[in-house]
């Protein structure tokens, strides 16, 4: 058994609206200096520490605790997986 | 998102020739049952929608009551099912957002929220406890953030909801009757398109929202943003104020389409548009698109070129979009086009209008045998039923729900939620009371006095505050109607209401029809949802602490009527029985006495039997004080019952009177002056509820054990399964 990171990036999908990202570029970043940014998606990430045989398991169990457990919502939300030795 | 083909020939046959593609989503999403009520219109002008104080002016998407001295109140409900069923906390939240624009567009604040909530058995499915959860979060995340009180409504679980959600938002607006819109536009007058941006989210919602949940493709989701909303609401008052607005629409279900062609057909004018001046989230979207989005926050104004650059002042102050699509023709078309090309143009008179359908309707068969009643198992321990019941989802207290939402913002709100209904303070003195209420276990038994159970428990819940019923909401939700035997539920449910309605002089303002409403499993149940707005020219009842030997009456009579009741659906799991049937004249008489005696000020507490019947009607009114009882079932006025049925029954026009014995002489002398049935029943003291039947104890609880369950039961059902 391997000791894996697993990182579970949570985002709306990228035709659905994001007020919190865009309160953050329109009344945050544009409004100092920072001119050249056009785009900010708020995302949220959860960090799992997992033991597994392999890495493909690791993503798959990873997968299959944020489905069953609704940790996200498919309807609504982009989900990216990266998984990680530590 | 098609339309039929014998819709396709006739939208030919009526324009001449072959529609184009962006003309077919328009006519699509405006044809769509969501947005032209094609199967429901033809049978819904039977309700009274006329009245002493009841306003009309064209194009109005809320009703409009006068409540004297120079204001009005605005009413409206709305349902999101189909979004909530697949993404409960936005699909929620922009329910209420959506409500609330309504209530904006006739020109007044909007001052309070109200949310029934319908969901599968949480008890044992894991998929309605994420939904209820989900969906209360939504509500109150948005309505807090607004400012906004969210006030009252109900919670109630049943089977028929498996995979489904039933979110019904009702709002209530106040303000000034010379403030109202006078929707009106002429020949040059610009089209403005304010608030949010348009982008992909909620593309096609209105047609989802009419196909049933299996078959529709899932994407119709939308993003909630209370804080432009709360933008919206300050700028369009501002507005309005400025005198600067000569007609508005909110953009709900079928986005640009809708809004664009009922506004034309309902002012009798033209509008010609242009899609790129459209303010939109992404570069790349196509014209069909932009006018189908259902993206949130959005408003349709029609001004004048002049006012325009004002209004443009007040939207940068808010930093809201606002931008002009299009202007005011005099050739009654809707004329859509990007740059110079043309994409669409059609009659406004034929996008705003589809043919209504004449739907056939047969009596359901289950309904020959439902109301038999079942050989059930003799209970034994009464105390423990009703410790049962007290736990029971439908029947806790719902205060994990009402707890969530800020229900004292605005300062208006003088009774609170977890009583009857709330009450709200008017700036002219008066009171405003409102209640919605719905009962699908009782409709399913019977749909026409179902309908009418839950007309008559709104009118109490007001009552019990003093309030005189002024006006109704009524929203319909029924499964597929092309179904003869749902249709004929629907429009035997219309006709109860319509009858209720007609007696008892209480105008429909307002209400909506939601069809379609169907789980994996079939239909839902027949829900019909009744809003009641009462007006309280002087004082409300407001609850005050009942202490020792405070004397109990019981109004009205208790009846072997136990079909759809929470004691055989929870308790027996047997749905059927005799449903409670509303006796028209005692009700009125009823309802007279109570709104006679409580401006006298002899009373403590006034508590409508519901739910639970009159054993769990008692005991909300001493968990509520902390108080015990002891009430004699003999003492009951009707004809001689079983216990079990003199305990349960939810018979209708029954109220609940607590008051200091000093008062009892006045009271007992008006209501034997009406004639009233009643009988005093019980006292309050002690730390115990007890019922007894002659020298037998039915049921003996301690009073601090019972307030533990029904208060915390919910909760920790919902946070720990």
């Amino acid at each position: 058994m391997v000791t894996y990171d697993v990182r579970v990036t949570i985002e709306n999908k990228p035709g659905i609206s994001d007020p919190e990202g865009d309160t953050i570029l329109n009344d945050l970043v544009l409004k100092g200096t920072h001119k050249t940014v056009s785009k900010i998606r708020m995302a949220k990430m959860l960090k799992f520490t997992i033991k597994e045989k392999d890495k493909k398991t690791a993503q798959s169990k990873v997968q299959e605790i944020c489905d069953e457990l609704r940790i996200y919502n498919p309807m609504v939300s982009k989900v990216t997986i990266d998984v990680f030795e530590s | 998102m098609s339309l039929e083909p014998q819709e396709l020939s006739e939208l030919k046959s009526k324009i001449g020739r072959d529609p184009t593609p962006t003309e077919l989503q328009i006519v699509a999403a405006e044809w769509s049952e969501h947005c032209s009520y094609k199967s429901s219109k033809r049978h819904l002008k039977m309700l009274p929608m006329k009245g002493p104080l009841v306003i009309t002016e064209k194009g109005y998407d809320s009703g409009v009551l006068d409540v004297g001295d120079g204001y009005v109140v605005t009413a409206h409900i709305e349902s999101h099912n189909h979004p909530s069923a697949v993404e409960p906390y936005g699909g929620a939240a922009t329910g209420v957002g959506g409500v609330i624009r309504d209530i904006l567009s006739a020109g007044t604040r909007p001052i309070a929220i109200f949310d029934g909530l319908r969901f599968g058995d949480i008890e044992k499915d894991q998929q309605a406890r994420w939904l209820f959860k989900n969906a209360v979060t939504g509500i109150a995340d948005y309505g807090n953030c607004l400012g906004i009180p969210t006030i009252g409504g109900e919670v109630e679980f049943d089977q028929c909801y498996e995979n489904y959600a039933l979110v019904d938002v009702a709002a209530v607006g106040f303000g000034k009757k010379e403030n109202l819109i006078k929707n009106h536009a002429k020949k040059g007058d610009v089209v403005v398109l304010m608030g949010g941006s348009t982008g992909r989210d909620g593309i096609g919602g209105s047609q989802f929202a009419s196909d049933s949940l299996e078959s529709e493709d899932r994407s119709a989701v939308q993003i909630p943003d209370p804080f432009i909303e709360k933008l919206i609401i300050e700028a369009i008052l501002e507005a309005r104020n400025a005198n600067l607005i000569h007609a508005m629409k909110d953009l709900g279900g079928g986005g640009l389409s809708c809004a664009i062609s009922e506004t034309a057909d309902a002012l009798e004018i033209g509008i010609e548009m242009d899609v790129d001046k459209v303010l939109t989230r992404e570069s790349d979207m196509h014209p069909d698109e932009i006018m189908v989005s259902e993206s949130q926050e959005r408003m349709l104004i029609v001004t004048s070129k002049t006012k325009f650059k004002k209004l443009q002042d007040i939207c940068k102050k808010f930093r809201i979009g606002c931008s002009v699509i299009g202007n005011v023709k005099s050739d009654n078309q809707m004329h859509v086009k990007k740059g110079k090309k043309t994409f669409a143009n059609l009659p406004t008179n034929v996008v705003a209008n589809a043919t209504l359908l004449d739907l056939p309707s047969k009596e359901p068969s289950y309904l020959k045998t439902i109301q038999k009643e079942k050989k059930l198992k003799k209970i034994s321990d009464y105390s423990k039923i009703m410790m049962k019941l007290l736990s029971s989802p439908n029947i806790a207290s719902k205060i994990w729900v009402y707890g969530q939402y800020d229900h004292e913002v605005g300062i208006r709100t003088v009774v609170k939620p977890g009583r009857d209904a709330s009450v709200l303070r008017l700036d002219n003195g008066k009171f405003l009371s409102v209640k919605i209420d719905g009962n699908p276990k009782q409709c399913y038994i019977n749909p026409r006095e179902g309908a009418i159970g839950c007309f008559e428990e709104a009118c109490r819940n007001v009552v019990c505050t003093g309030a005189k019923p002024i006006g109704m909401l009524d929203h319909l939700q029924f499964g597929n109607p092309k179904d003869p035997e749902i249709f004929w539920t629907f429009l035997e449910s219309l006709r109860g209401l319509t009858d209720f309605a007609k007696d008892f002089e209480i105008p429909c303002v307002g209400g909506k029809v939601s069809l379609y409403n169907e789980t994996p499993k079939g239909p839902i149940k027949p829900t019909p949802l009744i809003g009641v707005i009462g007006l309280i020219d002087k004082q409300p009842q407001i609850p005050q602490k009942i202490s020792d030997d405070d004397c109990l009456i019981i109004l009205g009579e208790t009846k072997d009527e136990l079909g759809g009741s929470e004691y055989y659906e929870y308790i027996h799991k047997f749905i059927g029985g005799n449903c409670p049937i509303v006796d028209f004249s005692e009700s009125k008489k009823n309802m007279k006495s109570v709104l006679e005696i409580i401006p006298k000020k002899l009373l403590k507490s006034v508590h409508d039997c519901s739910k639970g019947g009159l054993a769990i009607a008692i005991s909300e009114l001493s968990l509520n004080n902390q108080i015990g009882c002891s009430v004699d079932l003999d003492k009951v006025p009707g004809k001689k019952l079983d216990v079990d049925r003199i305990l349960f029954s939810e018979s209708h026009s029954r109220y609940l009177l607590a008051f200091d014995k000093k008062n009892l002489v006045k009271i007992e002398k008006i209501l034997k002056k009406n004639k009233t049935s009643f009988s005093i029943i019980g006292k309050f003291g002690g730390e115990k509820i007890q019922f007894v039947m002659g020298k037998n104890s039915i049921i003996d609880l301690r009073v601090d054990k019972a307030q533990k369950t029904w208060l915390n039961s919910l909760r920790d059902l919902v946070l720990h399964g």
